[in-house]
């Protein structure tokens, strides 16, 4: 076969692949705000339906439908086709939530083995589409692809129509707020509206409860009738628009659409611009501020996470792109132009375990945001807002930018530099041999620490002197040791934090090697050039982490559940984290994320890991 | 509530493997006496302090100092409370963490009683098969010695990959007398120059290791001698 021919087979072939196999993404409803698509599930054909279930992002999408009827299945034999994607999704909007997962559908009695509990829905499926539902959930099988989704009107919105529904009919607060006993809130009684007087003529001095009577709902009853017909309606809607409007996310983001497209093993969408409705604290300002609602709204209009994740032998690459609308991409350019200060790189020591730099311009990214957000906080009227602007447009004028920024220049790094023994003092008993009486005595002691190292580039070295030298006369724990200020017992009222002030930079750090031997630098110790360079020349962020010397070793003892969560993922592995990042402009940063690691474990494995630990970031 | 001072225990013992224990029981010849008990936990302070800072950890909720206080007063309630125990004190130290706690009793089964009942009301738990047995037995020229059941499974929780810190956290067990003691059970035990106390000192992971090794009998001279 001559080239020419071999190269259009392939082409007819690749075209016939993405055309024919691939469409469970087209059943992926607009409303999804995050989506992660796995273009090659062939991947995961060998991990047990129990151990996929163990995920933080699967179990919490649809727990309930892996019970212990799946116990020992693999995906292999659950009537999945492999030759399409699997779209996991999730979105919240001011009625509803949305979270699901589409994929392809090979062999549906084997599929129904796993979604076993599921009834056909007869008055919504057509001879196409068929819909199928369990109690919280529905599995709706439309050709050879399947959207399993749940729906979920907001609690904001079933309050509202609760609410309204409730005083519409006559009936009272059912909240007895001022009363001087609470009382159990199941028996909230609703009266019907107009009944009272029929009572009254009735004069059978027998009052009906609500409570008592089966045709009368309570406030609570009333409220679980209408999240079930808003739940309905909802799914319906959405339904509606994804299979007979056949709107669906790609065809109503064309940048998703776009990542789709992306030969990579996985791709990943995060629409912040409409991630913004979901923000919980911008409730008063959709009600009492709309309009400032609204431009908040057009200044994170075009801010979106592309993300493309590639799966090689041994490795796991993200390739990120954080895109920005006009406003917003403005003042992130000008914040991450910045200048990466060399300094730093001498006080990370070539054995850190892991490290990152952050390079930020604090003051242009003020000057920025001030030039492009105090116009849009200005054209309010109210007087809340006005005072605020007055407040900032005072202090824009009187406090000392030079100094403020000069401290603050927003340029930091940090540096995790294993574990040490350090000095610290303990109590212990001693006994007296005569009659085994005991007393104590003071005795020096060690304790192993993790040693942190954390510095912010700084033009006013004057500044923090200055702070220092104050308080060290207000306690004696605060001690100039000449090139550097040591605060006794400040870590856990056990340890000391040494604080250098010196070449640009202002460090705090517990490694008092550092402090007392290299209060310049590591010089020859210090990173190796190298892995300097990589640090220089990524954008305004660089990250890198040996995971075994660093994650292994971590001590959980000081991280909240959250983190531990995050850190438990990555545990047991061995192999390097990176994260580089580009510069910004006003339109985008790219970031690349890649993860090498050792081992027999699959890519795909080390892949669900990876995108566990993400989901648990940003959930 | 119940699991807070469970986990309170459970705290102390389990993470913090270098921790430095002393039982120290005086026995009067009429049976009466009392105990001193002081848990010791500097030479962990930062871990003690780290752990303190978490709201939660292993699911548990982590107890703040102002919830080990309150704990700790109504033990001391409670103890006092209890039918041949008097005089209850617990001194607390939160910088160095050392708490020391001590009790006068009129006899060493009305102390164990005390003791159970405290802890059974404190947890709500009625059936707490560590407090099944009795630690002390005393037949006014032998007492018979080992190591509460609830000490020793919570010694037994420690973890195994701290064993640098086990070594170094120690268990000490003195037992004073007014008369001097002819015989010691245990050969591990020193008896103190004027021949009326009696030490054994281990280590937390020989502790572990063997939970019998502080078990001690210990004769005293009798009258007739």
């Amino acid at each position: 076969m001559s080239f020419k021919k071999q190269l259009l087979f392939s082409g007819f072939l690749l075209s016939f692949l993405i055309v024919k196999a691939q469409n469970s993404e087209n059943l992926i409803p607009k409303d999804a705000v995050t989506v992660f698509s796995i273009n090659n599930i062939n991947l995961f054909q060998k991990i047990s339906l129990d151990e996929l279930i163990s995920y933080d992002f699967m179990n919490e999408v649809h727990q309930e439908l892996f019970d212990g009827s799946t116990s020992g299945s693999t995906l292999k034999d659950s009537g999945l086709d492999f030759n399409q994607k699997l779209n996991i999704f999730y979105g919240k909007a001011q009625k509803s939530e949305i979270s699901g997962f589409s994929f392809g559908v090979k062999d549906q009695q084997k599929l129904f083995t796993v979604f076993d509990d599921f009834d056909l829905i007869d008055k919504m499926s057509s001879e196409k589409t068929k819909v199928y539902g369990s109690f919280f959930n529905n599995l709706i099988i439309r050709e050879n692809s399947a959207l399993l989704i749940r729906v979920e009107p907001t609690m904001d919105y079933i309050s509202e129509m609760t609410d309204s529904i409730w005083y519409a009919r006559g009936n009272e607060s059912p909240f007895d707020y001022f009363g001087d006993e609470i009382e159990e809130p199941s028996i909230l009684d609703e009266k019907v509206f107009g009944e009272e007087e029929i009572i009254v003529e009735q004069e059978t001095n027998l009052f009906p409860d609500a409570s008592e009577d089966p045709n009368v709902k309570n406030y609570y009853e009333l409220r679980d009738s209408v999240q079930l017909v808003l739940q309905q309606a909802q799914l319906k809607l959405i339904l509606n628009e994804l299979l007979v409007q056949n709107i669906n996310l790609p065809s109503f983001d064309s940048r998703f659409a776009n990542q789709l497209t992306h030969n990579s093993e996985g791709v990943f969408y995060m629409d912040n611009a409409r991630n913004i409705d979901k923000a919980s604290g911008l409730w008063y300002f959709q009600t009492v501020l709309p309009s400032l609602y609204k431009d908040i709204q057009e200044l994170y209009a075009g801010n979106v996470i592309l993300g493309d994740i590639f799966l090689k032998d041994h490795a796991v690459q993200f390739d990120i792109t954080a895109e920005y609308g006009v406003g917003l991409g403005a003042i992130y350019k000008e914040m991450n132009d910045s200048k990466f200060d060399k300094n730093i790189l001498k006080y990370i020591p070539n054995n850190s375990s892991g490290y990152f730099s952050y390079n930020v311009n604090m003051r242009k990214a003020y000057e920025k945001a001030y030039e492009i957000i105090m116009p849009i906080l200005s054209e309010e009227k109210n007087a809340q807002i006005a005072m605020n602007v007055l407040a900032i447009e005072l202090m824009n004028e009187f406090i000392n930018k030079d100094a403020l920024f000069g401290t603050y220049k927003g340029s930091m790094f940090g540096s995790f530099n294993g574990f040490k023994k350090i000095k610290t003092k303990k109590i212990e008993f001693f006994y007296d041999e005569e009659t085994f009486e005991y007393g104590e005595r003071v005795a020096e002691a060690e304790e192993e620490m993790p040693i942190f190292t954390y510095g912010i580039t700084i033009d006013r070295k004057d500044i923090p002197e200055k702070v220092l030298k104050h308080f060290g006369r207000l306690t004696s724990k605060i001690q100039n040791k000449g090139n550097y200020w040591v605060f006794e017992n400040a870590i856990f009222d056990a340890a000391p934090l040494y604080m250098i002030n010196r070449n640009g930079l202002f460090i705090l750090t517990n490694d008092e090697d550092l402090a007392v031997n290299h209060v310049d630098g590591y010089g020859k110790d210090k990173i190796n050039r190298k892995a300097g360079k990589k640090a220089k020349k990524s954008g305004f962020m660089y990250a890198n982490i040996n995971v075994a010397e660093t994650i292994n070793r971590f001590p959980m003892d000081v991280l909240n559940d959250r983190q531990n969560e995050i850190i438990q993922t990555l545990k047991g592995k061995s192999g390097s984290l990176e994260l580089i990042s580009s510069k910004t402009t006003s339109k985008k940063t790219d970031f690349k994320f890649e993860y090498i690691f050792q081992g027999d474990d699959t890519s795909g494995k080390h892949l669900l890991d990876l995108i566990n630990s993400i989901y648990i970031i940003v959930k | 509530m119940k699991k807070n001072l469970l986990f309170l225990i459970l705290l102390i013992f389990s993470l913090s493997s270098c921790i430095e224990i002393l039982d120290d029981l005086t026995i009067h010849t009429d049976g009466s006496g009392s105990l001193r008990y002081n848990i010791n936990l500097s030479s962990n302070k930062i871990k003690v302090n780290s752990i303190l800072a978490l709201d939660s950890l292993d699911g548990q909720k982590v107890p703040k100092i102002e919830d080990i206080k309150e704990k700790v007063q109504q033990f001391i309630k409670t103890l006092d409370a209890q039918n041949g125990i008097s005089n209850v004190k617990i001194e607390e130290n939160y910088t160095d963490f050392i708490l020391k706690f001590s009790c006068d009793f009129t006899n060493v089964l009305l102390l164990q009683e005390g003791i159970k009942a405290t802890i059974s009301s404190m947890t709500k738990e009625k059936n707490i098969s560590e407090l099944n047995h009795n630690w002390i037995t005393w037949d006014g020229t032998k007492l018979s010695r080992s190591i509460p059941a609830i000490t020793l499974n919570k010694v037994k929780e420690l973890n195994q990959s701290d064993l640098e810190q086990l070594k170094q956290g120690t268990y000490t067990s003195i037992s004073r007398f007014d008369k001097a003691v002819e015989k010691i059970g245990n050969p591990a035990a020193s008896l103190s120059k004027n021949k009326l106390a009696v030490m054994i000192k281990t280590d937390t992971y020989s502790l572990k290791e063997n939970s019998s090794i502080l078990e001690n009998v210990i004769y005293l001279i009798s009258n007739k001698n």
